[in-house]
């Protein structure tokens, strides 16, 4: 039944346009939803979509780096090779939505490639727990559309979080609601992990 | 390595009427779904009346949508969260109380019950008396062994996530919107981990799609798992007097 197996790529990428579209006209709320967190606005989905777009981009050059630095084996090896390739494309879906304002920021820099396989593990858990977090603290912050692209990654990123924790030896699932971090949060836990954060 | 391909089996564990099938062939061609899915047998008509009364209300949040207010619509939309943790609370819980799984498959129905059941009283908590009442269920023999369960959480898990993928956006409440959000992405958890117990790819596509509760109601009628609908009068907003 995965419907989701067969997407392709012009697919997603057809979305991504659609979504841009409307960050660029700003009439992204639909009537129906008007009342909906009076918070968010196109303006401010641009700034949440670029720290996404940020954080997409540290995980696929972590991925990228790893099977390089790393030697990985087994299923480690098929979740690095799996799990690296949605973060590329979770990097040009979000590229695409952007468009002319696409400015990954805060910069986060990968300070080094991760020196052992115990280093990869932990880092791997750190960066998808992490990107759960992240998501889930700005999802408020968007406006519905936006919203609903962001829910279509961010459980990609649980699964990979879930994957990598069972992998490990650890408890995939740990918490019956996953907590949400906010900016200055998610800025802490990737310091902690030994990203430089611009 | 784990295999990386589609998933017939869950697909096969709940489509008892072969419904399901019919109804995914039949949703690029923009039909209905839901009337597609019955068939005039007794026990179909049984099953479908019961499945849309404790996943109905779904469909009374979209008819609230253009005439009632956010918040009645927000009600809506967290009964039918709720209906689904039960479903899946219940399935857990008997499959533990039966002693059906070993290993590492009864370490996750133990944990993964243990969310859902945390899942169902938050909701009733904060539905109050607007809460529905769970539904009786009858999981059909599934709880009884390890493949049943291990093909049925798939599917269940897997579903759990693109309903609440579709829902979030739609809630109006930033309070409700955080709480959906937190749970939709340890049902994702949940579905990776029990996706790698089975022996598929924990995260098969790098995006997951949403699914309207018109196909999420069919998808749980064709199972036949509901089979008595929650007293409906008692879901009435209370009257006041004086």
């Amino acid at each position: 039944m995965d419907a989701q197996v067969g997407e392709t790529r012009g697919a997603w990428l057809r979305r991504a346009a659609m979504l841009g579209g409307g960050l660029m006209s700003g009439g992204i709320v639909t009537a129906a939803l008007a009342s909906f967190a009076s918070s968010s606005s196109s303006k401010q989905d641009v700034e949440v979509l670029n720290f996404a777009l940020a954080f997409e981009e540290l995980q696929a050059d972590f991925y990228a780096r790893s099977l390089h630095s790393v030697s990985l084996k087994g299923e480690w090896l098929q979740f690095a090779q799996v799990v690296g390739g949605h973060e590329r494309d979770h990097v040009a879906f979000l590229r695409h939505a952007l468009g002319s304002a696409a400015k990954p920021a805060p910069q986060l820099t990968l300070t080094r490639a991760p020196s052992s396989f115990s280093d990869f593990q932990r880092l791997a858990i750190g960066l998808e727990d992490t990107g759960v977090a992240l998501y889930n603290g700005q999802a408020g912050n968007l406006t519905p559309k936006s919203l609903a692209s962001a829910a279509e990654i961010v459980s990609v990123e649980a699964r990979h979080a879930s994957w990598a924790r069972d992998l490990a030896g650890e408890v995939p699932a740990p918490v019956a609601t996953d907590v949400p971090a906010d900016v200055s949060q998610v800025k802490a836990q990737l310091t902690q992990l030994g990203v430089q954060v611009g | 390595m784990v295999d990386g391909g589609a998933l017939p089996p869950a697909l096969a564990a709940v489509d008892r009427d072969g419904a399901l099938a019919e109804a995914a062939a039949n949703a690029a061609a923009g039909g209905s779904e839901l009337r597609r899915a019955s068939r005039p047998t007794r026990r179909g008509l049984i099953g479908l009346g019961a499945g849309a009364a404790g996943l109905g209300f779904a469909g009374r949040a979209r008819a609230a949508a253009g005439s009632t207010t956010g918040s009645q619509q927000d009600i809506g939309i967290l009964n039918y969260a709720l209906s689904l943790e039960y479903l899946q609370a219940s399935f857990y819980s008997e499959a533990e109380r039966l002693h059906s799984l070993h290993g590492a498959l009864a370490d996750q129905a133990r944990i993964v019950g243990g969310h859902e059941r945390a899942h169902v009283s938050a909701f009733q908590k904060v539905l109050g008396s607007q809460a529905i009442k769970r539904p009786t269920f009858n999981f059909q023999g599934v709880t009884e062994d390890p493949d049943g369960f291990r093909r049925t959480a798939v599917a269940f898990e897997d579903l759990a996530v693109e309903a609440y993928k579709y829902q979030a956006p739609r809630l109006q409440s930033q309070a409700f919107l955080a709480a959906a959000i937190a749970i939709h992405s340890v049902e994702a958890r949940h579905a990776a981990w029990i996706r790698r117990l089975a022996g598929v790819l924990p995260a098969a596509t790098a995006f997951d799609q949403p699914l309207p509760p018109r196909r999420v109601e069919a998808l749980v009628a064709s199972t036949h798992f509901v089979v008595a609908a929650p007293d409906m009068a008692s879901h009435q907003a209370p009257k006041f007097t004086g």
